[in-house]
């Protein structure tokens, strides 16, 4: 098989706050229709290397191709022109505006007159979000009202609608109850469906055995290791979180089974 | 409740209306049609009573004046209520007001031209509001503290720029747009003397109505007014999704800025004299008038309208209370109770 060519490839990422290295000399690829977990600690890293990608936090080294192109991705606009699209647990929505609002936030429709089309947001929200989800009803309601899942719906229509090539979630379903993670669990897999490739950090190991192709594991700013899913076991990845490396006596476990 | 106050409505056809609105409503939109009508039943209700405790209160003259004293509280308010919503405070717009309407006196006695001297001192007004935008985006200064700052610059300017003293003799034409008013019928009486058929509205009165028209439209049906409740919900969010919090935040200190300008000028043009002590402690007026319509301090909650009949409460809520000989010490502890207890209103309707 013959993999396909990345869509992003981020080479030596390095990110310093003053004297820490919150990132330090990260190289990771993600290919289309690809879920790559990034793993790790508190602190370990993963948000600050996600934000460098999604245009949030700009990086003091390392180089990022899209498309084998290189970008500079000084800011989440730059970022979304690329197709690189964000998904926050928490900060993703403007509270008191609703879904047609925060799907189309920062790239409203207009009508000719310059104003606002409310009309043609809220029947292309619609038709977005029931795409997603069948019992998506209230999108009027503004989202404080809204139910976790509904949120995480809203921010991933976005990320639809606008023809994502590259989707990060951050830890997406931290505050979710167990449906409403597995029916994000299910737009993960539409995501992927379409050829969109997934950046997805995660605490929860089960997740990440049911959803990633590869993972990524961070420690104190450093990737300590990149691996097929199938060739580690839950110990595996445990060991490359807390101690930085894996066992002495460690060899793929696919090859180990077969 | 609206609905019971709704259907004693004689008009059958308005009734019908009203119900296929109503329905289509969601509840956050049905929770702002309630807020409004208590909104104004308590207006409604402050007017009968003062039209029964004072004889003097429910005439035509008096609705001018308190119309006339609405215009100064509702254009600093409208100003404030597009600060508050995106989670900032100006506190300068008093002193704004005073330092635009000196600006404006002066050149006048310098001998610019009235439309001219007027222009600038609207453009010092919101020269002072894209200061603080800068220092509130650019500095990363607490609004609270960048406008306090401004509070006293603008002030302690104008009154150096003064001398501290009321520049008066400005001409008979810089006092028409404070006191003229549009569609004013005279006839001659029988003595020979001008008698009013009709007063006509007062030219600041309608440029408050046009300002509100303005500020409203460009929240409701602009990117830029939708980007100032998305700032005032989730700062951070609006910046992930591309919106410049920055500009919009500058948009929003340049237009109270602007509006405090408009509010100096129409006021020094009503005295006919440029007077640097004049506007202090209106932003408090504003941000009662924006806080008893429903604007949330925390940002991203709030509108023109309910600004408006904020402002018409506090002026009303003066007046009425002029007319019926309370001291104005007991004047401030009863607006201070309608402030918090029209604040605590919200805060029940709202918890969840
Ligand atoms: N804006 C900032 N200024 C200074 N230090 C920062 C900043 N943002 C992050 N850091 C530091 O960078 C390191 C990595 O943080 P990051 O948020 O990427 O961790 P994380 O892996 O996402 O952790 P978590 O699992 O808790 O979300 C931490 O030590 C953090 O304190
Ligand atoms: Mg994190």
């Amino acid at each position: 098989m013959v993999a396909p060519a990345p869509i992003v490839e981020m080479k030596n990422i390095g990110k310093r706050f003053g004297g820490i290295h919150a990132v330090e000399n990260v190289s990771v690829e993600l290919r289309p229709g690809e879920v790559v977990g990034v793993l790790g600690h508190n602190g370990a890293g993963k948000s600050c290397l996600m934000k460098i990608l999604s245009g949030a936090m700009s990086r003091t080294d390392g180089t990022i191709m899209v498309n084998g192109e290189e970008v500079a991705l000084a800011n989440p606009i730059e970022a979304r022109h690329c197709g690189i699209e964000t998904i926050y647990q928490s900060l993703a929505l403007a509270d008191h505006l609703d879904a047609p609002a925060n799907l189309f936030l920062g790239r409203e429709l207009k009508t000719r007159f310059g104003t606002l089309d409310d009309k043609r947001m809220e029947m292309e929200a619609r038709q977005a979000l029931r795409q997603l989800n069948p019992n998506f009803k209230n999108i009027t309601d503004t989202v404080l009202n809204m139910s976790g899942g509904q949120r995480q719906v809203i921010a991933i229509a976005r990320a639809i609608y606008f023809n994502a090539r590259v989707v990060i979630m951050d830890e997406p379903t931290a505050a979710l109850g167990p449906s409403e993670t597995a029916m994000v669990a299910e737009l993960i897999e539409k995501l992927r469906e379409q050829g969109i490739g997934i950046f997805l950090i995660s605490h929860d190991l089960n997740d990440v055995f049911d959803l990633c192709d590869r993972v990524m594991v961070m420690k104190n700013g450093q990737n300590v290791g990149t691996h097929a899913i199938d060739e580690v076991t839950k110990d595996d990845l445990l060991n490359l979180i807390i101690l930085g490396k894996l066992p002495d006596n460690w060899s793929p476990r696919n090859l180990v089974a077969s | 409740m609206s609905g019971e106050r709704i259907s004693t409505c004689s008009d059958a056809e308005v009734k019908g209306r009203f119900a296929r609105l109503w329905s289509h409503m969601n509840g956050d939109e049905r929770k702002d049609v309630v807020q409004k009508f208590a909104a104004v039943f308590s207006l409604m209700a402050l007017i009968v009573v003062f039209s029964v405790t004072s004889d003097a209160f429910f005439s035509v003259g008096n609705a001018m004046t308190v119309s006339l004293q609405t215009t100064s509280i509702a254009l600093l308010g409208i100003g404030v209520t597009v600060v508050i919503l995106t989670g900032g405070i100006d506190l300068s717009v008093g002193s704004v007001l005073a330092l635009s309407g000196t600006v404006a006196g002066l050149l006048v006695k310098d001998g610019w031209p009235i439309w001219a001297a007027m222009s600038m001192g609207v453009l010092t007004g919101m020269v002072c509001g894209c200061i603080n935008g800068f220092v509130v985006t650019r500095l990363r200064l607490a609004p609270f503290i960048a406008t306090l700052g401004m509070m006293l610059i603008a002030r302690g300017l104008a009154l150096q720029l003064t001398g501290a003293a009321p520049v008066s003799q400005l001409g008979e034409a810089f006092g028409v747009l404070g006191n003229g008013s549009l569609f004013r019928t005279l006839s001659v009486g029988a003595n020979g003397l001008p008698k009013v058929i009709f007063p006509g509205i007062p030219y600041p009165v309608l440029i408050m109505i046009v300002m509100a028209i303005i500020v409203a439209f460009i929240l409701r049906r602009l990117a830029i007014g939708r980007h100032i409740y998305a700032v005032g919900s989730n700062e951070q969010a609006s910046r992930l999704a591309g919106v410049n919090v920055n500009s919009t935040k500058m948009f929003a200190y340049a237009t109270s800025g602007f509006l405090a300008g408009i509010c100096g000028i129409v006021l020094m043009s009503r005295l006919v004299t440029a007077q640097p002590n004049e506007g202090i402690m209106y932003e408090l007026d504003a941000i009662a008038a924006a806080v008893i319509g429903g604007t949330s301090l925390m940002g991203g909650v709030g509108t023109i309208s309910g600004t408006m009949i904020g402002a018409f409460v506090i002026s009303i809520l003066r007046n009425g209370l002029n007319m019926n000989g309370v001291s104005s010490f007991i004047q401030q502890i009863i607006i201070g109770c309608v402030i918090i207890g029209a604040v605590y209103i919200d805060h029940l309707r709202n918890r969840r």
